[in-house]
């Protein structure tokens, strides 16, 4: 047993971590942006990921055919979690699971279209699965790709997808045989972003960033656009989840909050009295950190799981999920609620504490028991694989 | 990172295992309660005889030099099998406070035989009516010439009418001091206190006790440090025995929720039955994670003054909450005493409430965040 990196491991974080600090730029690193700061969705950001492949950093774990290292996803984790932790873009889905997918199912024309230039960070992706009746139920997707001479037309709606309006490249899902059962009528297509018959109409949220419905007119995508096998998107969609093992949900944006409420906590003062000696905040406080290390204990244990090889820690990584994605909007109401009055004030003003980051934060995290897999699908998921339970749905 | 077991503690857990299942069965469990002595004689010489006793006692004082983590796993164990032995107060805290504090010649009398189950020493630490902190010993020791002279009461003294010794925490002129007194000493009255788990523990009236200054462990005026440094390592145990039993009491009501039908269909196909049990596993694996983080970062020698007490909060609480949703997935059932669940419900509790609780854990966690 061991809960420390190899020495190996611990010299790449520190070196991701001295480069993050030397490069620090507080125009890309907008913690207040909360988990919009994974995007590269500015021409600041845009440059900061080719700093990151100039790095080296993009791809690692890639096969060395396609310009990867072949090295360990755990290290691909920890660059995760030190850019999020920084607040800066993250490695994301051009190199996690779109990258991969290509890998494994792709043709080589698409892998030499795309390949390098996600290696570049000169390609941003929009992921489009969600529509509106198919959140959780993703294989419910109805936007239709009808076969036609040298392509397919697509016309319907996706919503939630949060990058389409900087992303280059939409990796899409549709229906593309509607009489073939619920899961194997799907397929993946690569649409440019700029077609004119692709509409993008804002979505803004609770948060501070937006997200986007996207309208299909008589899409036309060339059959070269066809990713792998025609029916065979869902069973992609799935696998990639199953790629991706390293780079889910990072536990380090909580963290630092966490750290920002303890060293508020430690100065506040209320009716003159340092608030740290409430006993009611010693005890949130108490809470929070115990959580916090619950939340780090199951992120290690599904790093671990992943870094074994073989059966995906498909468990291990929705209870992770599951406890910290709960825990972290736990931090958030528990800030607002030491915070008393002054809670309420609208984050980006100096006369809320810390200028209201816990304000903007609170809504900020109602996304994350909702996307990558509500918490109620972590446990369906945890009650048929974990306990052995029957389908309950 | 790595989570796997070597070879050698996996031998050691199987071990574990193997005895406590063949010597605390739930039959075995069952009997034991309210009893006044409080374990089986089988048991603790299985215990005692393939070295779990001793475990991490130092090999030269006849123990098995293992670390906090090999104990982890054994008392994973213990508290999936309700194991009821002097165990923990004898051969951990009690034999913790000697390896620390005691004289040369204490460590040569007490220890080999602490680790051979010969001789039994349980700490007498809690008083009515106080709390867990050091004003809460009040007991007094009146130094008389070379002795001391106790009078005072003392609570929760676990398996005190099996114990050769106490292990007395006292108030002293140098502050708190630790004795050992002999269990049988003139003075020394026991009065049974039934306990929601049923297990043995006594009210112990110490009316002038008088022991020689030898009885003394550690320098005067250390014995809340000593003891506070013991339980630090202690409470990663009883985590690991929380995180045992609410995996049985988890694993046995999942098991009856595939078993049990009702409007058709098995309970376990009720997402809101389903809901609960997926995430009492995720807090059960959580608890495991940080019990075997706090133990690994205590084997490689380096500090668990914060880890140590939010694993037992977070353990406990888990232990209790999942008790407490298993009974209401068992139903009418569960709160029966013929069904199994309520053993580890009433369990639960008593431990959260035990060696440390709630609010004494997040004042060390909080203070540690927020004072240093």
């Amino acid at each position: 047993m061991d809960f420390d990196f190899t020495p190996e491991e611990q010299a790449f974080a520190d070196e991701v971590e001295n480069w993050l600090v030397e490069n620090h730029d507080p125009v890309v690193m907008d913690p207040t942006r909360e988990n919009f700061t994974q995007l590269a969705d500015t021409p600041e950001r845009r440059a900061f990921m080719k700093k990151l492949a100039a790095q080296g950093w993009l791809g690692m774990s890639w096969p060395k055919e396609y310009g990867g290292q072949e090295i360990e996803g755990v290290y691909e984790y920890i660059l995760n979690e030190a850019l999020a932790k920084h607040s800066a873009p993250q490695i994301g889905k051009g190199v996690g699971i779109i990258g991969k997918t290509l890998i494994r199912h792709g043709s080589e024309f698409l892998k030499k279209e795309f390949l390098p230039k996600i290696l570049n960070a000169e390609i941003e992706f929009a992921v489009g699965y969600s529509e509106p009746q198919a959140g959780s139920d993703a294989a419910n997707m109805q936007l239709k790709a009808e076969k036609v001479e040298g392509g397919w037309l697509m016309n319907g709606q996706k919503i939630w997808t949060t990058s389409a309006h900087f992303a280059d490249w939409y990796w899409v899902g549709a229906r593309s045989d509607p009489d073939a059962p619920k899961h194997s009528g799907i397929s993946l297509f690569l649409v440019p972003m700029n077609d004119k018959g692709l509409e993008i109409v804002s979505l803004p949220t609770i948060g501070k960033d937006t997200t986007n419905q996207v309208f299909f007119t008589d899409v036309f995508v060339p059959d070269e656009y066809l990713v792998g096998h025609e029916g065979n998107g869902f069973q992609y969609i799935s696998e990639a989840l199953d790629l991706e093992r390293f780079t889910m949900f990072t536990l380090s944006p909580s963290t630092e909050r966490a750290r920002l409420l303890i060293e508020w906590a430690k100065e506040a003062t209320r009716d003159d009295q340092p608030l740290k000696d409430d006993p009611n905040v010693r005890r949130l406080i108490s809470r929070i950190v115990t959580d916090q290390a619950v939340a780090k204990g199951l992120s290690t244990r599904f790093v671990c799981a992943a870094r074994k090889g073989g059966k995906p820690p498909t468990i291990e990584s929705s209870q992770y999920k599951l406890f910290a994605t709960q825990l972290s909007q736990r931090v958030c109401k528990d800030a607002l609620d030491m915070q008393g009055a002054a809670g309420q004030i609208h984050e980006g003003q100096d006369e809320g504490p810390i200028r209201g980051r816990f304000e903007g934060a609170y809504r900020a995290t109602v996304v994350e028991t909702i996307g990558g897999g509500s918490s109620e699908v972590q446990k369906n998921i945890i009650a048929r694989r974990y306990l052995g339970f029957p389908k309950n749905f | 990172m790595d989570l796997e077991f070597s070879e050698e503690q996996q031998m050691i857990k199987d071990m574990a295992r193997s005895i406590l299942d063949e010597h605390s069965s739930v039959d075995d469990v069952r009997k034991m309660e309210d009893d006044p002595k409080g374990f089986s004689d089988p048991l603790w010489k299985q215990l005692a005889e393939s070295g779990l006793l001793g475990l991490t006692i130092p090999a030269e004082h006849g123990g098995g030099g293992q670390s906090l983590l090999e104990a982890a796993l054994v008392y994973e164990e213990m508290g999936r099998t309700l194991a009821s032995v002097p165990h923990f107060v004898s051969g951990v805290v009690s034999a913790g406070v000697l390896v620390q504090a005691g004289s040369d010649a204490q460590k040569a009398a007490w220890l080999p035989k602490i680790a051979g189950g010969q001789t039994i020493v349980t700490p007498a630490w809690l008083e009515p009516d106080r709390g867990y902190g050091p004003v809460g010993v009040q007991l007094s020791a009146k130094a008389d010439g070379d002795d001391f002279v106790l009078s005072g009461l003392k609570q929760h003294v676990y398996f005190g009418s099996a114990a050769d010794q106490l292990l007395v925490l006292a108030r002293t002129d140098a502050g708190i001091d630790l004795f050992l007194v002999d269990a049988k000493a003139p003075g020394i009255s026991m009065k049974q206190i039934l306990s929601q788990s049923g297990d043995a523990q006594y009210r112990v009236t110490f009316d002038g006790v008088r022991v020689g200054g030898a009885s003394r462990v550690g320098a005067a005026g250390t014995g809340w440090e000593t003891f506070s440094t013991v339980l630090e390592d202690g409470i990663v145990l009883l985590s690991a025995q929380a995180v045992g039993g609410a995996q049985k009491a988890l694993d046995i009501t999942a098991d009856y929720a595939k078993i049990r039908t009702q409007f058709d269909k098995p309970l376990a196909a009720f997402q809101a039955l389903a809901h609960y049990m997926a995430d009492a596993s995720t807090h059960i694996e959580g608890g495991r994670m940080i019990v075997h983080e706090a133990a690994w970062t205590r084997a490689q020698g380096r500090s668990i003054k914060r880890l140590a007490p939010m694993a037992k909060l977070f353990c406990c609480e888990t232990y209790t909450d999942v008790t407490r949703m298993c009974e209401q997935v068992w139903g009418g059932v569960g709160f029966t005493l013929e069904y199994d669940v309520q053993l580890y419900f009433r369990r639960a509790k008593q431990l959260e409430l035990s060696w440390w609780d709630t609010p004494y854990l997040e004042e060390l966690v909080a203070a540690d965040v927020l004072d240093s």
